[in-house]
């Protein structure tokens, strides 16, 4: 287990340094600038100005030596200042990672609470008229733009119903104990909701499919022989084993709700770490793309790596290595 | 493993296949709408669905059936090409890997590890912002983030068939390499590949609506249905039609490709709905 730890750590480095190569070159060979702003930006300084600004920001300097400067404060855990307002980039990253990280694990609690029971139930007795109707309306989720999701809640919600609030993270006059408990909860909901169907989706489908399969087993039928009951038999035989498979996806599931996190932090003006990546790939500020691509490539590998590793502590096979 | 591809499409699936037969036919007929969708008249401008307009009018007037009509082609395209450009990339990064082997395989199959696991929006946005605004990048941008599933499964594959006797009887003969794996293992590899495109599709299509959406998509005057959709926001307290109609296309477009993956995924596999 120690050796399969290590083996996979020192993995993960090259993984990692390849990354950063491909998002630096990417990000400094673009057209565009930090200075001159997009493709077609109007914010053109030229002549002086721009000179001193391309000093200041160390664009003078040739592209290796740029990457070898940022590579190596980055291992001190400096990612330097942003372009935009001059403050350290991890400063800014920081305000911004409890907001998304408070987004996405509700999501994903929700989505797992959910996705789970249904994915047993359906699957219990697969082609049963619940295991039809839930296939249908989880296809239909799996299928559905986040954004036009967004878009239709925002105008049931709060424009026609003005039950929640359209976006933001609360309120100007949010007030203090339960009032303002009860204010935070109303803006997460929309948001939240959007970010669930998906991975909700994704892993009830795949839980049903385990399930239905490890049901017809002969380990289920011999569980049920014994005298277990279907619920017990479904729910601590064939359950568990329909698990791996999700456990091993849930890996997965963070650059997929990260990816979410974009669009939806976007749309409800949540000032979370998928906002920030946007508007710093607009501002064409460097600093914090490469910053934020390299915390979530981190998060994402670190993910990865846990979810193997639960895999090969829930199944003797994986960590014996007799099976992938 | 070759396996009998010739059966019967499930009932769905080929509903599925209607649709999309359909939405092409929307598209080829598309250009009669042009000179409507780009007809501005602000003396009608964010019209309720009426009887002339049935879906509406947007902020300039335009109708807005037009728009989404005359935006068919375009929406359907990007996600036919970026799809064939990651299954293009995918295969030959995952037959190399598989067929390859050794320090090889490693390495690329550690590529395929970073790209499964960086968050694909992240990659498209940088590429799609960064790159001139035009067809070409965003395609390139879908293709070119999305190929690692299809490397996955075409690397299986290929693991799979290579050492069959009929691999080995190419070699034997002195086929040369990519003869072997063009002539020999792609076609025979095809169907698990074939399904993995499908679902790309409508992956490519929700990605290049999603692109649009964001303001960093198509470049004006070409208008998709994720373009028509990024006004909505600003309109979302009196026009709920702009946001409604945009993504009801969108949404039917990418549950008919996915469902007609799904099908040929029953179809061409033993044991029907298993995983």
């Amino acid at each position: 287990m120690t050796a399969y730890l290590l083996r996979r750590l020192a993995l993960a480095i090259p993984t990692l340094f390849g990354i950063t190569v491909v998002v630096f070159f990417l990000v400094h060979l673009a057209p565009g600038s930090p200075i001159s702003g997009g493709v077609d930006s109007l914010r053109r300084p030229t002549g002086r100005a721009a000179e001193e600004m391309r000093r200041l920001y160390g664009l003078d300097r040739p592209l290796p030596e740029r990457f070898a400067t940022w590579i190596s404060r980055a291992a001190r855990f400096d990612l330097g200042e942003s372009f935009v307002d001059h403050r350290p980039v991890s400063e800014r990253i920081g305000e911004a990672l409890p907001n998304t990280l408070l987004l996405n694990g509700l999501a994903l609690v929700l989505a797992l609470a959910i996705a789970i029971p249904l994915g047993v139930v359906a699957g219990g007795r697969p082609e049963s008229a619940f295991d039809r109707t839930s296939g249908a309306a989880l296809f239909a989720l799996y299928s559905m733009p986040t954004f036009w999701a967004a878009l239709l809640l925002q105008t049931l919600f709060s424009v026609r119903l003005r039950l929640l609030p359209l976006y933001g993270m609360e309120s100007d006059v949010a007030g203090s104990g339960f009032a303002g408990v009860a204010d935070r909860l109303a803006h997460l909901a929309l948001p939240v909701t959007c970010l669930t169907y998906g991975t909700l989706a994704f892993v009830a489908r795949l839980v049903r499919s385990g399930v239905a399969e490890a049901a017809s087993s002969d380990f289920v039928l011999a569980a049920r022989a014994r005298g277990a009951s279907r619920r017990r038999a479904l729910w601590t035989h064939a359950l568990p084993n329909a698990l791996l498979p999700v456990l091993t996806l849930l890996g997965l599931v963070l650059p997929a709700l990260l990816s979410g996190s974009v669009i939806v932090e976007k749309i409800f003006a949540w000032p979370g770490l998928g906002r920030l990546y946007f508007d710093s790939i607009l501002a064409r500020d460097y600093p914090m793309i490469l910053g934020l691509s390299l915390l979530t490539a981190v998060a994402t590998l670190a993910a990865t790596l846990l979810a193997d590793l639960a895999t090969a502590a829930a199944d003797p096979r994986v960590r014996d290595g007799a099976a992938p | 493993m070759s396996r009998p591809v010739r059966r019967r499409l499930p009932g769905s699936a080929r509903v599925a296949l209607a649709v999309v037969v359909a939405l092409w036919l929307v598209a080829a007929i598309s250009p009669v709408f042009s000179g409507a969708a780009r007809e501005i008249r602000l003396d009608r401008r964010l019209a309720p669905p009426s009887a002339a307009h049935p879906f509406g009018t947007d902020d300039l007037g335009r109708d807005l059936l037009a728009r989404v009509v005359a935006a068919t082609p375009i929406s359907l395209a990007i996600g036919l090409t970026a799809a064939a450009v990651s299954l293009v990339v995918g295969f030959a990064v995952g037959a190399t890997a598989g067929y390859a082997g050794g320090l090889t395989d490693l390495a690329l199959s550690r590529l395929i590890e970073v790209m499964l696991c960086f968050p694909v929006l992240f990659l498209l946005l940088a590429l799609a912002a960064l790159l001139p605004p035009s067809p070409l990048t965003v395609i390139l941008a879908i293709g070119l983030t999305t190929w690692a599933g299809d490397a996955r499964y075409a690397r299986a594959e290929v693991l799979k068939i290579k050492d069959l006797d009929y691999a080995r009887a190419a070699r034997a003969a002195g086929a040369a390499t990519p003869r072997i794996l063009v002539r020999h293992l792609l076609p025979n590899a095809l169907p698990p590949l074939i399904v993995s495109a499908a679902f790309g599709v409508g992956w490519a299509i929700l990605a290049e609506a999603s692109l649009s959406f964001l303001g960093v998509g198509l470049p004006a005057p070409a208008v998709s249905w994720g373009g028509i959709l990024s006004a909505a926001p600003a309109y979302i307290e009196e026009a709920w039609w702009l946001a409604l109609f945009p993504g009801l296309a969108l949404f039917l477009t990418v549950a008919a490709y996915n469902l007609l993956a799904e099908g040929l995924r029953v179809a061409t596999t033993e044991g029907g709905r298993k995983a």
